[in-house]
């Protein structure tokens, strides 16, 4: 009980030790800093990127002969023995899960900043 | 009704909203700035400077809060980051040791009685114990959350934290509850 009431003691003089800290100006100054705000700038990538996306859409259509290359992409794909099919698979499977968790690991790097 | 600390980041997120954001320095300010003042020993001017620069890393960085943990728990950590940098540069620069700034910033010094004896005390301790001293025991935070800040693992928490008490308990043997009066 005498160990208790020391450790009560102690926690609440280091609580009333933290007095509140008046503002003071100190979110002025904050928000003064924060940089310009960005959503125009984002709006405008957006629109750049799709917008090159699909004129390099319609140039590879158009220079591939009306995109015939799918088509026999595919017949190529279909010959293909089961077991190639099923390595590519697999393959493919992997290098999207490692980008996955590359990105997850990069991600919560950053979170702990 | 009041919003909470999640709808502002939320607001910050889908609005890039700064006077969300201006509301979540505004309550955590104290906190963040109180904690900063203890780790570098009441150095006033450092300390605010440390507070700004962890408020401005937390905006450009708000997108990574993925609100696992307390807003204010991803923010202390940020801030003590931002002090951890500090002190390693300061060290780096002008070659500061543990016992320089052990007597230097005291404006409490005039200050007579047990709140001064007790920052003298939390100044007398070494950095682990006393960050882990000031997160648990002063900022409420749970022993987890102050791993998660301090990037240690939990037992070293815990074990930092008693002996922290321990000490500050004999260094403030004359004012314990069967001393005062």
């Amino acid at each position: 009980m005498k160990q208790m009431n020391q450790e009560d003691w102690l926690d609440r003089e280091l609580r009333e030790a933290a007095p509140y800290i008046d503002d003071e100006g100190f979110t002025a100054r904050v928000l003064q800093q924060l940089p310009p705000l960005r959503r125009r700038h984002d709006l405008l990538r957006a629109v750049i990127l799709l917008g090159m996306a699909f004129l390099a859409s319609v140039l590879a259509y158009v220079v591939s002969g009306g995109g015939r290359f799918v088509g026999v992409t595919l017949e190529r794909l279909a010959a293909l023995p089961a077991l190639w099919v099923f390595g590519l698979a697999l393959a493919s499977g992997l290098v999207i899960a490692a980008a996955g968790a590359t990105a997850a690991i990069s991600r919560s790097r950053a979170s702990l900043t | 009704m009041e919003l909470t600390d999640a709808d502002l980041v939320a607001r910050v997120l889908v609005d890039d909203d700064q006077h969300a954001f201006g509301e979540l320095v505004r309550r955590h300010q104290s906190s963040v700035r109180g904690l900063l003042r203890q780790l570098t020993r009441t150095d006033i001017a450092l300390a605010d400077d440390l507070a700004q620069q962890a408020f401005l890393r937390a905006y450009k960085n708000i997108r990574s809060f993925r609100g696992e943990a307390r807003f204010s728990t991803w923010l202390y950590r940020i801030a003590y980051n931002c002090f951890r940098e500090d002190a390693r540069r300061r060290k780096e620069l002008v070659g500061i040791d543990e016992e320089q700034l052990q007597t230097q910033h005291d404006p409490q010094a005039a200050d007579p009685g047990l709140r001064h004896d007790l920052m003298r005390a939390l100044n007398l301790l070494p950095l682990n114990e006393r960050s882990a001293i000031l997160l648990c025991c002063q900022n409420g935070l749970s022993h987890d959350e102050a791993a998660r800040v301090l990037d240690i693992p939990l037992g070293t928490v815990k074990t930092n934290v008693l002996r922290g008490r321990e000490k500050l308990k004999r260094m403030l043997a004359d004012w314990g509850p069967n001393q005062v009066k």
